[in-house]
């Protein structure tokens, strides 16, 4: 550093603080008037419209377990409702925070009005707009009735625990809540003084499921730059759950697209595909595993054909003609004949669960043919399988955690992209190559492949 | 390397190369190490247990446990003898394995198996010695420097028991030397040895294929794919 | 000393029978600890492939198996001889960690026929007392048949067995065994398909007129849900089974059957690292009070229990109530005494059956039991043992369980074992090679038996136990009549040559083969307190709030593989103990 920079710097001084103190005032102004301009709407004051009987926290618990709200607020490890999952964020670390009915450190002190404002409206009891982490947005569809309910488990049905929230990992000035205010303002959608309970018709009530308690299109639908969902309602476009990426996951589209969708899936295999994680032809893998193992495995067999049915009314967000089933592949490789780019390394390392003729065992190895995962534009789900492996969910009905094994270590960027182009081009399927930059970028973004472990294993914690 | 054995010149040069094993020996003994033509840029290994004489008598010895020829690759070519100074810097080696608690009682039948108080490092520093110094009392040379038929012929005596050896009981030296130049010669090749899974190749054995569900079907079918090992190599 | 909270149950060793009991007493609403000495494994990450597909780590390291360094049994032939040390692998091989032996080992799924619940009854009334040799020691276990065969198809239903029944309450069914007891069920699946070397084996047994069938197997031949819900995936016959676990989800283990369930019940706790050594007695010594156990810090812990499952393996399970002090110690001198009595093993036979190189048998195509063929004509007393003046018998097996190169390849009689000839018989013989064998009884005797070791020590300064065994008389004529019957096939399969091992007459027990690890005996289940450790709900008749599982009840050992057998009778234990002993605790049977 020479002396003359040094001396335009500190004439430069006096400019920055005026810069400074300008910039400040005016957040303080905006922090000031989000405050008062986005209104959290309910009545904080509100008392739980009915009381707290048992048979209403067990409708609570009900509740909680369509909401998943323990897939963010337990830890691993940790005592339910506890908080202290960490989630990443494209602005830095939250922390899931303690929703246990511990009045110092979990939320015994709040209201049910409180409470509705929290989930329903995303401001908790201090004002301040949550993280959308919180999928207030789409709990603003709560009923009146689940809400009561799951408020009376809450107070009533949770253990409460002793556990300070954590500090969240974000730093300045992206750490100021006050803006969520006005995103909260533009993205969240009103909500009404009382929402009715839909009913007992499965559409009406998958509807409400997968719209609100559900919130699938969480993951399922798009994101716009400013992260709020590009839809929250089949009403709004069918960009609602045509598919959207977290986490280094292809979460697939929930619509009725012939080849990359669930066109190819019969409502009762939906059913089932939630209810255990697998089918004769599919598996959960990724960021759905939790969402089985925590929720959906305990929907009840009506809840579970809502959803179904409710997504399978879902018209298709692209056009695509239905794969259809070619036994070349199959032939070809039964006889030992491996001359297709792609396909020794299939036999090497794939066939022995997945099949020379890509259809896997029934609900343990799921299908490679047909498979609307291999069958999407974006291999990413694809390649984060063979480089880290996944474990599936266990369920009451389905206990045993099928686990395939990373390939991270056994095959390079090459071979990977090389074995996942002949599954996508072979049995009838037809999606596009893939590429060894496209491996070699996801190598180094998802966690290093180690043989996935079940939720019981008493190593894991 | 493809499934041809290798070529004769190649063979003549180990044969040539293992008259001075005694003297290579002090270099690591790696300089000799052959393999696929790919492997001249191998990294020559120096052995982590032996010293220079006993490496200069192991790599003499799987030489001729099982020699190179037009069958197929010889124990040397495929590592073995890397291979079995790696498993004597490991849990097996150092009888971490093994019960080895006293008393010992080396003479109770062979039928209730080992009992000697060597764990099977020590078993070759003791027998290895013992070997050189028989030789030398014999022939005059250590044992690598034999022409291969004597080395035959000693490894013979020492199979059948027929020369006493310093403190070790030969056959049970024997034993050890033969079975683990056996497993090294076999086992997957992330473990020093069957360089190229040359070994599999040779008997037809697929490796860590682990998968015949479609020739189950096909029983009595010619099985046509080639190995691959653990780490996902291929032939 | 660190002192645990009480439990309702306590349960040592986390094997087989360890979670069967597991998960009994957890659904009768028992609070139930597992004790496992070992660490906690399971089909991934621990049995994962590729590297599962390792036969140095766990074919011949035995990676899998109880580290003998610190623990092991030692050996003799005699009652006058002095034991010495197993010190390596060779003719069992020991489990270890959850799941146990039941980890790493076939899947043969047999039932015992029904006369050799009821041996010795049932010779001395076809034979005579007389057919039997002065020290041969055989018993009736104190239960048929026809009471176990619920709980014997309970255990095939729990794993998935696959096979081919023969017998469906009495009706002899084509293409099944037909010497079986009567069973009320089919297999829950279909047989896995016959490897090369099985059919070969079939179609020659077909010929000189026995009656092949596919073994039973714990490999499931397809994707299976057992009754508790648990799926299992199907047998690849990927040939790495017998000392490996399974990555397909395919072979019965705790893993792949009970523990998805077990290890969620709020009711069920497993503590690893966690070896017993004694099971601790009130002042009476007429009550156990729990378990004492050294924890994965090296900490002794006193764990009280109301009642305790000793759920080990067969030898472990013998040591463990010698050093507990439970029932009064086997005297060969006498043959007073119940704790180490009768002893018991298997006597094998092997036949390498070499073709031509134009036979592609693919020895490397193999499961552990599945694809294998049988033939039972000559076991326990399918046949008139009068004119053989030998008890037990034996199945003969035509498959193969792999072609692991270090351990299975096989070469031709006379072949060097090292040098340019034997690389040349392998490489020659390895593709085109099929096994042939045979898998016999062994009676048990008075002399033949286990106590403690006067010398030696385990890790934690406990004597060993001391195996007292060797060859009689009546299973060196076993092994030839079966190997005779065996070779028969072999000759009629038209090898270009084949090669028989076989135990001979006078050969000793020679522990650097392997042979099984079929080991049986020394808590053995009875009618009679004075010559049985256990009555015949394995309850102990001296602590009867002990229960001991495994085939250390067996009072000889069978033909068969003793899997199925140990399973039903744990299962028949088990119901006995939900149904009548927690409604009252006490003797099951009045002695």
């Amino acid at each position: 550093m020479n002396a003359s920079t040094h001396s335009a710097r500190r004439r430069r001084w006096p400019t920055v603080i005026a810069t400074i103190v300008i910039v400040l005032i005016v957040l303080v102004i905006l922090a000031w008037l989000g405050s008062k301009l986005v209104r959290a709407g309910g009545d904080p004051q509100a008392a739980a419209p009915a009381a707290a009987t048992p048979a209403l926290i067990a409708q609570g618990a009900y509740v909680a377990k369509l909401g998943d709200c323990a897939a963010c607020h337990t830890a691993p490890g940790g005592k339910p409702f506890a908080g202290g999952l960490a989630i990443a964020s494209p602005v830095g670390t939250i922390y899931s925070t303690n929703i246990t009915p511990d009045r110092d450190t979990g939320i015994g002190a709040y209201s049910y009005g409180e409470f509705e404002r929290a989930v329903r409206r995303g401001v908790d009891r201090h004002g301040h707009t949550l993280y959308p982490a919180m999928p207030y947005p789409s709990y603003a569809k709560v009923s009146d009735a689940d809400l009561t309910a799951l408020y009376a488990y809450f107070m009533h049905g949770v253990q409460p625990v002793r556990q300070a929230n954590h500090a969240e990992g974000i730093p300045w000035p992206l750490s100021m809540r006050w803006p969520l205010a006005y995103w909260r303002g533009l993205f969240a959608p009103r909500v009404a003084a009382s929402v009715p309970a839909p009913g007992d018709d499965p559409l009406a009530r998958g509807a409400y499921l997968v719209e609100g308690l559900g919130h699938c299109g969480a993951c399922h639908t798009p994101r716009a730059v400013t992260l709020q969902e590009k839809a929250l309602s089949d009403h709004d476009s069918s960009l609602y759950l045509s598919g959207g990426v977290n986490d280094h996951w292809v979460a697939p589209s929930l619509r009725g697209d012939a080849a990359s969708g669930l066109g190819g899936m019969s409502e009762a295999g939906l059913a089932t595909l939630l209810g255990t994680g697998r089918t004769d032809r599919s598996a959960i893998f990724g960021g759905m595993t939790d969402v089985v193992a925590h929720s959906t495995q305990y929907m009840s067999e009506a809840d579970l054909k809502a959803v179904a049915r409710y997504l399978k009314s879902l018209a298709p967000h692209r056009q695509e003609t239905a794969v259809k089933y070619d036994p070349a592949t199959h032939q070809a490789l039964f006889a030992g004949k491996v001359a297709a780019t792609g396909a020794q390394l299939y036999v090497d390392n794939c066939a022995t669960c997945h099949r020379t003729d890509g259809q896997g065992y029934a609900q343990v190895f799921p299908t490679l043919a047909g498979n609307p995962v291999v069958n999407g534009d974006d291999p990413a789900s694809l390649i984060h399988l063979v480089l880290a492996g996944g474990t599936m969910p266990g369920a009451q009905a389905a206990p045993t955690q099928f686990t395939m094994p990373p390939f991270d270590q056994r095959l390079s960027d090459r071979e990977i992209a090389d074995v996942l182009s002949f599954v996508r081009t072979s049995w009838g399927n037809r999606a596009a190559a893939v590429s060894a930059a496209q491996v070699r970028k996801l190598r180094g973004a998802v966690p290093a492949g180690r043989a996935g472990m079940t939720d019981y294993d008493p190593r894991k914690r | 390397m493809s499934s041809q054995p290798p070529s004769r010149s190649r063979r003549d040069f180990i044969r040539h190369s293992l008259a001075t094993v005694p003297a290579l020996g002090l270099f690591g003994g790696a300089m000799i190490a052959p393999g696929r033509v790919s492997a001249a840029a191998r990294q020559a290994y120096a052995p982590r247990y032996f010293n220079a004489d006993e490496w200069a008598f192991v790599q003499a010895a799987v030489d001729r446990l099982i020699p190179a020829d037009d069958t197929g690759p010889g124990a040397l070519e495929l590592g073995v003898a890397e291979f079995i100074d790696r498993q004597m810097d490991d849990a097996y080696g150092r009888g971490e394995l093994w019960y080895m608690q006293g008393p010992f009682v080396p003479d109770a039948p062979a039928t209730l198996g080992y009992q000697l108080r060597f764990t099977p490092r020590e078993l070759y520093r003791a027998g290895i010695k013992a070997v050189e110094q028989w030789c030398r009392q014999q022939h005059n040379k250590g044992f690598a420097a034999l022409a291969p038929e004597v080395r035959d012929q000693v490894l013979q005596q020492l199979e059948h028991g027929s020369i006493s050896l310093e403190g070790v009981p030969a056959a049970a030296f024997f034993g050890q030397l033969l079975q683990n130049t056996k497993e090294g010669y076999f086992a997957d090749p992330m473990y020093g040895g069957n360089r190229d899974m040359g070994s599999w190749k040779m008997i037809g054995f697929p490796g860590a294929r682990a998968d015949f569900a479609d020739w189950i079907e096909q029983p009595g079918k010619v099985y046509p794919f080639g190995p691959v090992s653990i780490r996902g190599d291929k032939a | 000393m660190k002192r645990m909270k009480p439990v309702d149950a306590v349960i040592v060793g986390f094997g087989w029978t360890g979670a069967m009991m597991g998960l009994e007493l957890a659904e009768a609403g028992l609070e139930v600890l597992a004790l496992e000495r070992g660490d906690y494994r399971d089909t991934s990450p621990d049995f994962s492939y590729p590297q599962i597909a390792d036969e140095l780590a766990y074919g011949i390291r035995g990676k899998l198996f109880q580290p003998l360094a610190r623990e092991t049994v030692t050996i003799r032939h005699a009652v006058n001889e002095t034991a010495v040390p197993y010190r390596q692998y060779g003719s069992f091989l020991l489990g270890n960690n959850v799941g146990g032996a039941g980890t790493h080992w076939n899947g043969q799924h047999y039932r015992p026929s029904p006369e050799d619940l009821e041996l010795h009854t049932h010779i001395t009334q076809r034979y005579g007392a007389k057919f039997m040799p002065a020290d041969m020691q055989i018993q009736d276990y104190g239960l048929s048949y026809d009471e176990l065969e619920p709980f014997l198809e309970k255990f095939e239903y729990v794993c998935g067995t696959s096979g081919r029944a023969g017998n469906l309450g009495g009706q002899v069914q084509i293409g099944g065994n037909p010497f079986e007891g009567p069973r009320q069920h089919e297999y829950p699946n279909p047989p896995v398909a016959d490897t090369y070397g099985a059919k070969l084996f079939a179609d020659a047994a077909r010929a000189v007129g026995f009656h092949p069938f596919p073994q039973p197997s714990s490999n499931a031949s397809r994707p299976y849900t057992n009754p508790y819900g648990v799926r299992l995936g199907p047998c690849n016959l990927c040939g790495y089974c017998e000392r490996f676990g399974c990555f397909m989800y395919s072979k019965a283990s705790p893993q792949t059957t009970i523990l998805p369930v077990l290890m969620r019940k709020p009711n069920f706790a497993l503590r690893t690292n966690s070896h017993v050594l004694k099971v601790n007695l009130d002042s009476t010594g007429k009550r156990a009070t729990g378990v004492t156990y050294v924890d994965a810090q090296g900490q002794q812990v006193e764990q009280p229990a109301e009642l305790v499952i000793v759920a080990a393996f067969q030898m472990h399970n013998v040591r463990l109530l010698l050093l507990s002090g439970i029932g009064k110690p086997y005297d060969p001198a006498s043959g007073s005494g119940v704790i180490g009595r009768n002893y018991a093993y298997q006597m094998m036979s092997g036949i390498s059956v070499f073709f031509d190189k134009d036979v592609a048998i693919n020895p490397f195509i193999a499961a552990g039991s599945g694809g294998t063929e049988i033939v039972d004509d000559f076991n326990s007393d399918h046949f008139d043992h009068g004119p053989h003046g030998f008890v037990g018998g034996g199945y003969i097996f035509g498959g193969q369980t792999g072609g692991r190169p270090i351990q299975q390849l096989m070469v031709p009689p006379g072949t060097p074992a090292w040098g340019a000839k034997w690389k040349q018989a392998a490489r020659d013989s390895y593709l085109h090679t099929a096994t042939v064998g045979t898998h016999g009884s062994v009676m048990a005797y008075r002399d033949r038996y286990l106590d403690l070791d006067p010398t030696y020590k385990d890790a934690f300064g406990q004597p060993l136990l001391r195996i007292t065994f060797d060859w009689h008389d009546n299973e060196y004529k076993m092994t030839r009549f079966l190997s005779d019957r065996a070779q028969q096939i072999v000759d009629q399969m038209k090898p270009r040559q084949s090669s028989l091992t076989i135990r001979q007459p006078g050969d000793h027990y020679d522990i650097r083969q392997y042979q099984t690890t079929h080991t049986t005996g020394g808590v053995i289940t009875g009618a009679d307190p004075a010559t049985s450790a256990l009555n015949r709900y394995l309850q102990s008749w001296d602590v009867p709030n002990v229960f001991v599982t495994g085939a250390s009840a067996f009072p000889q050992n069978i033909g068969y593989n003793p899997t199925g057998l140990i399973g039903g009778l744990t299962y028949w234990a088990a119901k006995a103990i939900r149904e009548n002993y927690l409604k009252n605790p006490g003797p099951l049977v009045q002695a």
